[in-house]
């Protein structure tokens, strides 16, 4: 779990229910001091795109996202999320910042971050595999008339 | 002539205020409800989402309930809003190709490796007005309609990325290499636009331009009104994963959510290459949200200002200065101002010239006579 980069964490809390989220950051709470560096607020980040035709990028415009960064021991962790999510954010600071701390709860985490990143696979898998249902074959009229 | 303040409004324009909050409510029994505007009128929530340049869906979802639906006052108030905030991150390339696909269909080639898919989509449905939707029941309607999309267990692996049919196309060599050198894009939301573009302010301005305009201006070069008659080489909806730099450690990103995009690539005339192959010219679409008709648009406008010509499409300045929504909706609105000043000197050359005209007839008459005489 240790070795779990930053990416896949993320992806994990982004995606998390909530109350899981509180439930362990709660914990690293009732071990270590959690310091609020910069309270849960909306802004922006500008979205670059590749534009496959010249394979360069472009700016296509900008989401509204909810930081927040809190430090424990003096280590950082930060919380970034689309939407105005604030309570998220900061959960996902504490525990970015557990992680950074060395806390040793986060051990525990490990298989609870992972069946949870379990169940977000799961539901894209759902999604997909309703999606794929739609999935058509076009026939041309050509062809129509070689087989009959 | 000098400036006339108007003075004493104060008190209207709080009951004009008023006023329109008593007509957006009068007739109702219940406000509505955000979330539903959020979650149930996806389209309308993507347009305003992409022409306000802000991917905030329960914020477009406040903006059109602030607006009473009108998109281009919704779009504003997105703008508006905006730029309250700061910009602390750029976020890592989006690079549509690994979308988690939920539509994908090519017009160009049947057979595209990984299949068509349909997905949500209008296009095969009757234009029929559905009157159940008077009474529908969410519990009941969902429920009904999760029991006619049946899951089959094969399809549960499935995973839903697929190889771009551009790059399908560059591996057999129908299409231009590109520059593989990384360029910095400009940013017109910083920079003032000036002519020519580069192409990455003109993919800027289009993907944050107004549906209808721009489906217009691409419509006109279809017809004619310009060079651009593509076949679409892909369409995709989809998700598409978001992740900015972590700041603590250079060689990790963080992943922050995604968003849907549409991504249209259209397949144009031929082109000769500067080596003398000749390749396809593609055209190029994305745009937040659902939004199959501005990304095609996009796309055909992109192409017919790649293009050299004498018509609207192929001159940027007219096409990138009058897509843009707020722009368009502020200039035309503004003449509802007071206008009386240049009104009334509109006014005083109209006497004028009258007087003088006045004056010259009666001249002329006076000589007529006189010469009768």
């Amino acid at each position: 779990m240790a070795e779990m980069s930053k990416r896949r964490l993320s992806k994990i809390l982004v995606n998390s229910d909530l109350p899981l989220l509180k439930k362990i950051s709660d914990q690293a709470e009732a071990l270590a001091e959690i310091r609020v560096e910069r309270a849960p607020q909306t802004s922006l980040v500008m979205m670059k795109a590749k534009d496959s035709v010249s394979t360069q990028p472009f700016y296509m415009g900008e989401v509204l996202v909810t930081e927040c960064t809190v430090s424990i021991n003096d280590k950082f962790g930060i919380g970034v999320v689309i939407g105005e999510q604030p309570e998220r954010a900061y959960r996902m600071a504490a525990i970015d910042a557990a992680f950074n701390a060395g806390l040793p709860i986060v051990k525990e985490w490990g298989p609870l971050l992972i069946a949870e990143e379990a169940r977000l696979a799961e539901r894209q898998n759902m999604e997909s595999a309703r999606v794929s249902e739609s999935r058509v074959n076009f026939d041309t009229m050509e062809e129509f008339h070689d087989q009959h | 002539m000098g400036y006339v303040a108007v003075t004493g409004g104060q008190a209207a324009i709080e009951t004009a205020n008023n006023l329109t909050q008593w007509y957006r409510l009068k007739d109702s029994d219940r406000s509505l409800k955000v979330e539903d505007i959020e979650h149930q009128m996806r389209q309308l929530i993507n347009r305003v989402m992409g022409e306000g340049g802000l991917y905030a869906p329960e914020y477009a979802a406040i903006a059109v309930k602030q607006a009473e639906g009108d998109p281009a006052e919704a779009a504003f108030l997105m703008r508006a809003y905006r730029s309250t905030l700061a910009r602390n991150y750029y976020s890592e390339t989006i690079e549509p190709e690994k979308m988690r696909v939920i539509r994908r269909i090519s017009s160009s080639f049947k057979d595209i490796p990984g299949g068509q898919i349909l997905g949500p989509t209008y296009d095969y449905t009757h234009r029929l007005l559905n009157f159940d939707l008077r009474d529908e029941n969410h519990r009941d309607a969902l429920n009904q309609i999760l029991d006619h999309l049946s899951i089959d267990p094969k399809h549960m692996s499935v995973k839903l990325t697929f190889q771009k049919v551009t790059d399908l196309l560059r591996e057999q060599g129908l299409v231009g290499n590109p520059d593989p050198q990384e360029q910095k894009p400009f940013d017109m939301t910083r920079q003032k636009l000036t002519f020519p573009a580069s192409r990455s302010a003109r993919l800027q301005a289009l993907s944050r331009g107004e549906t209808g305009a721009m489906t217009a201006l691409a419509y006109s070069s279809l017809r004619g009104y310009g060079a651009v008659h593509p076949t679409i080489g892909e369409l995709r909806v989809g998700y598409a994963g978001v992740a900015i730099a972590y700041p603590y450690d250079e060689k990790e990103s963080l992943y922050i959510g995604e968003m849907m995009l549409t991504e249209v690539e259209t397949i144009n005339s031929f082109t000769l290459n500067d080596d003398g192959a000749i390749t396809f010219r593609l055209g190029y679409g994305l745009v937040f949200g659902q939004n199959e008709t501005k990304a095609i648009a996009m796309a055909i406008l992109e192409q017919s200002l790649e293009t050299k010509g004498k018509s609207p499409t192929q001159d940027e300045e007219f096409v990138l200065l009058h897509i843009d929504s707020v722009e368009a909706n502020g200039f035309v609105s503004h003449l509802k101002l007071p206008h009386y000043i240049t009104f009334q000197s509109k006014l005083d050359v109209l006497r004028q010239s009258r007087k003088i005209s006045m004056e010259q007839k009666k001249n002329e008459m006076r000589d007529f006579k006189g010469q009768e005489v």
